[in-house]
């Protein structure tokens, strides 16, 4: 009996070992309740134009308007190349014809990037965003300059 | 200073009317059991830390009543009377912290107490079995203070740690009820910790931890309380 009690006080001080360090892991859970979605209203200079010719180089001219929301961000790409990038909601970028290899329609991608008001974490600290991505039809004619 | 003659004076009046029962045996004592802390600019700190979360966070425990723990070894120096010297710990914390789907924040701060000083015992009642007991010491407590906090949304993640220390005298007074069996007593101990406050210091660079709304002000850790704790004795022949 005298053998056990040695093992029963070392066995008790080990399990309230943990006890002389405080820790709290209880996390405040939340649930976000999102507000109205942002809308998103965007014009450039080639909404009206049919598959607009790239001859030497293109100016696009894009103003993007956010109602209920914050503009984060705007890319353009073109032939698998990032060709602008920039966190103003107004501006102009120039496409270059020496981006394609021969003549011919391609198509340019503009991503806007903008607040998704889920009230989240993510969302109050900007790392959350909607997006909407448009696409153009141009033209690449490279004539006899390649 | 009157209330020091005082007590200097109350002090000199138990060790002379108990000076004719001399002993000489020595023992240890071990308690464990919970201790409150006032802590009221760390409490103030977590709320001003809460107040720039981008989020409505929450306070999930703000320094509440945590495990305590002494050793102490004394000497039956008479009947009525035993001194002594120990070391005590105390251990609390708080933590606020917010998460949804797509991350979560949280500020932990931990904080110890190492207390280390003088004991001193006077017998109320004394039976076969049953001894009631007054006692108090004067310690030097030292605060080991870590203010963690870590946030993780989508896929970015980052944290901060720091670690702050103080040192300050300390006073408790208490009773013990205490049940005797051979070499052996086993019982229970409250009282009540006064802690004059220590100033914290970062320790690696010894900056002290100011006052987010007043840098004049430097913040400190309080461990005044109550405590309640069981006891064993041992009583050792040396």
């Amino acid at each position: 009996m005298r053998t056990y009690i040695p093992i029963f006080f070392t066995v008790l001080l080990l399990s309230g070992l943990h006890a002389c360090f405080y820790s709290d892991s209880l996390m405040y859970e939340v649930e976000p309740v999102p507000g109205d979605p942002p809308i998103l209203s965007v014009s450039t200079n080639l909404d009206t134009l049919h598959n607009p010719p790239v001859n030497d180089s293109l100016e696009v001219i894009y103003q993007a308007v956010v109602e209920g929301g914050e503009f984060y961000y705007v890319y353009a790409d073109v032939v698998n190349t990032l060709i602008f990038e920039s966190d103003s909601s107004y501006g102009s970028f120039w496409i270059d014809s020496v981006l394609a290899d021969s003549s011919g329609v391609d198509t340019l991608y503009m991503e806007f990037y903008y607040s998704s008001n889920t009230n989240s974490l993510a969302d109050k600290v900007n790392y959350e965003a909607r997006t909407e991505i448009l696409k153009y039809a141009i033209d690449f004619n490279l004539g006899g300059t390649k | 200073m009157r209330k020091r003659i005082i007590y200097t004076i109350a002090l000199a009046v138990l060790l002379v009317s108990a000076q004719n029962s001399l002993g000489q045996d020595w023992g240890l004592t071990f308690s464990a059991g919970v201790a409150s802390s006032q802590m009221n600019d760390l409490k103030y700190l977590q709320e001003h830390i809460l107040s720039t979360y981008p989020v409505e966070g929450k306070i999930t425990s703000s320094f509440p009543p945590f495990t305590s723990a002494s050793i102490t070894m004394f000497k039956q120096l008479y009947d009525h009377i035993r001194i002594g010297g120990g070391y005590s710990y105390s251990t609390t914390g708080g933590k606020s912290s917010y998460a949804d789907y797509s991350g979560d924040i949280s500020t932990e701060m931990n904080a110890t107490s190492h207390r280390l000083g003088a004991y001193l015992s006077y017998l109320v009642l004394g039976g076969d079995r049953l001894d009631l007991s007054l006692n108090g010491s004067l310690e030097a407590n030292l605060t080991s203070l870590s203010l963690q906090s870590y946030y993780e949304i989508l896929n970015y993640s980052n944290g901060i740690s720091n670690n702050y220390r103080s040192l300050s005298p300390s006073v408790s007074a208490g009773g013990e009820l205490m049940y005797t069996l051979k070499k052996i007593s086993l019982g229970m101990e409250a009282g009540y910790l006064v802690d004059l406050k220590g100033d914290l210091k970062d320790t690696d660079d010894g900056d002290p931890l100011v006052d987010p709304n007043d840098t004049e002000r430097v913040l400190s850790s309080d461990w005044t309380g109550w405590y309640v704790r069981l006891k064993a004795l041992i009583w050792l022949k040396l």
